[in-house]
């Protein structure tokens, strides 16, 4: 799918001043604004989320991470009150869903899946529809989320003609129209082209920079690298693990090679650090190095040897994927979908 | 009712809504229409009961027109309009987007079965009006004979003819509160509006029998046609207010699960 009318370049993004505020107080950290206590989903016999435990806080982008059918838009269906916990709850700026619901939800931004809007009215006046229900919206505001996602030129346009892309960011700019404390974006660079994905992930990181709280599920490990400062990552309805992005990498400090012999250069490796630290997958060998000048060291006697090193890729450049998978995987050891579900996810 | 403001304006932005108002609007013509072009036929009175009446009075005709329509198109607009105010939400996806704003389930589910009840409100004005204009067009405005005999002014007439779009609108209301009821139990509109006019007919045919002549004071659609002893001298009122009643019921029995169905149903299109 390509949308070639997709490609305004991404604005300067305005609003928001009410979060822009000192988020981060000198003492202590920054209030939760979304937590969640146990909470739990199960649809007749499946699990779908299993006792969920989670806390975003004022400013995070956090990076709602895990394969496809992880049970990640039941729990955001949860958080919006579309759909009722089995079990547990979850607490949006002091007020508990389901319980407080509605309360919730005038502090809530978003949407879940595909956003849907009224086809044969124009951007505008679904916008003004829907803003004016979480309370009053004034048409230049309206004018400034449109020019947020770069809609304006096409305001009034009724929204059944749009492209999958401009949906997707009109979904945006109703995310923001009432200037929620917490926005939450499921999927939201999903079937748009590339132009249009890095559209969004500029737009994202830009709200996380102005302060705004953005929780952006997505199975795109890259992306959540790219736009989000904490993560979890989801999987078969549980959490697996959960902080810092820059601290979501492999504990382990392998370095992948890729040679123009990885038969011979797998024996000179093994000679130099033991066999039993290296490994070898379609591509790549993998090492267990150690310290960066084993690394060093590794190249000189492989170049020595005469075989041509094209990649050397240490452990934090190997990025979330493989840990990813591990992480899949390991939690499923009954079931053989999971390696096959995750590495459609990438 | 802000709420029901926002529904009302979901609904003229709809193109179908005006299909339906267009159906009713066209019954009441298409009557006068027949009626003018055989109006030196006496022997061919057409249908035949309240409908004969309007044979030479444009009075009438909005009389005709609703005991047309009240046997099938208008209970089938009323069982679309109720389906589609939530099912056909599921359907294109907006269901999940309006209720993640701070709404209640039962404000949304009353505000849209006020919506329907005012899109079926406006379609039988429409065919009261029509039926009104084209009549006198077509053969003027006459005081007419009342079906007990007297006869009855203008004015009069008039304010009859209003009562009997009353109830009529108040038995079709059930229609349009059983399809949303299906509605909150699927995500098919189709399936909604059809389950309504099945559960309709079904009733209607339960009522043709004698042998279930005991069922009948409970089953809305045998009450339906009661409209007519408003146009006695004087009015039976008896019938009218049993069926009422029996309206009533049915619409608040039927709300009641609705909203019981509705207030934590998983939203999941």
């Amino acid at each position: 799918m390509t949308m070639p009318t997709d490609h305004p370049e991404c604005p300067p993004a305005a609003g928001s001043e009410s979060h822009a505020l000192a988020h981060r107080a000198p003492t202590g950290e920054p209030p939760i604004v979304l937590s969640t206590h146990d909470l739990t989903k199960r649809f007749g016999q499946t699990l779908a989320v299993d006792r969920l435990n989670l806390t975003v806080r004022r400013g995070d982008v956090f990076g709602f991470l895990g394969p496809n059918g992880a049970g990640k838009t039941t729990t955001i269906r949860m958080f919006v009150g579309l759909i009722y916990p089995t079990s547990g709850y979850a607490t949006v700026v002091d007020h508990q869903v389901p319980r407080d619901k509605t309360e919730a939800l005038k502090h809530i931004g978003g949407f879940v899946e595909v956003p849907a809007f009224y086809a044969n009215m124009s951007a505008r006046r679904n916008l003004r529809l829907m803003g004016n229900l979480n309370g009053e919206v004034e048409e230049s505001r309206i004018d400034e989320v449109l020019d947020i996602v770069g809609l304006r030129e096409r305001a009034d346009s009724k929204t059944g003609d749009y492209s999958h892309g401009m949906k997707q960011r009109l979904g945006i700019a109703n995310a923001l129209i009432n200037s929620p404390e917490l926005v939450i974006l499921d999927e939201p660079t999903s079937g748009l082209d590339p132009q249009g994905m890095k559209d969004v992930r500029e737009l994202v990181r830009e709200l996380g920079r102005q302060g705004t709280t953005v929780f952006l599920s997505s199975h795109l490990l890259h992306e959540v690298e790219q736009v989000c400062n904490r993560a979890a990552i989801l999987n078969k309805g549980r959490v697996v693990v959960e902080g810092p992005v820059s601290e979501l990498h492999p504990e382990h400090s392998s370095v992948k090679l890729l040679t123009s012999d990885q038969a011979r250069a797998r024996e000179i490796v093994a000679a130099l650090v033991g066999g039993q630290h290296v490994a070898r997958d379609e591509e790549y060998l993998i090492v267990e190095a150690g310290e960066d000048g084993a690394t060093r060291e590794l190249v000189r006697r492989l170049v020595a040897e005469g075989i041509g090193v094209d990649a050397v890729i240490p452990a934090r450049e190997q990025g979330l994927e493989d840990f990813f998978l591990d992480l899949t995987q390991s939690s499923d050891v009954d079931a053989g979908g999971a390696a096959g579900v995750a590495g459609g996810a990438r | 009712m802000k709420l029901l403001s926002r529904e009302l304006t979901k609904l003229v932005f709809q193109k179908r809504s005006y299909v339906g108002w267009g159906g009713l609007l066209a019954v009441p013509l298409l009557i006068t229409l027949a009626f003018y072009l055989n109006r030196n036929n006496h022997h061919d009175n057409g249908p035949g009961g309240v409908i004969s009446l309007a044979f030479h009075n444009g009075l009438l005709m909005p009389l005709a027109a609703i005991a047309m329509l009240s046997a099938f198109l208008l209970p089938l607009l009323a069982a679309m309009a109720g389906a589609y105010q939530l099912a056909g939400e599921a359907e294109t996806g907006t269901l999940k987007t309006w209720l993640m704003h701070s709404i209640s389930r039962g404000g949304v589910l009353t505000s849209k079965w006020g919506t329907a009840v005012i899109y079926i409100m406006v379609g039988m004005a429409l065919v009261f009006l029509g039926g009104l204009a084209a009549g006198a067009l077509a053969f003027g405005l006459h005081a007419t004979v009342l079906l007990s005999g007297q006869t009855a002014s203008i004015g009069h007439g008039l304010w009859l003819t209003l009562l009997s779009y009353l109830y009529v609108l108040v038995g079709v209301i059930c229609v349009l509160s059983l399809a949303l009821l299906f509605a909150t139990m699927t995500n098919s509109s189709l399936t909604a509006a059809i389950g309504a006019l099945v559960v309709f007919i079904v009733m209607n045919i339960l009522g043709a029998f004698s042998y279930f002549d005991f069922l009948k004071p409970y089953l809305f659609t045998s009450h339906i046609d009661a409209w007519q002893n408003l146009l006695r001298q004087p009015i039976s009122w008896h019938p009218i207010v049993s069926g009422l009643t029996t309206f009533v019921i049915y619409i608040a029995a039927l709300m009641l699960a609705a909203w019981y169905l509705f207030r934590r149903k998983d939203v999941l299109v």
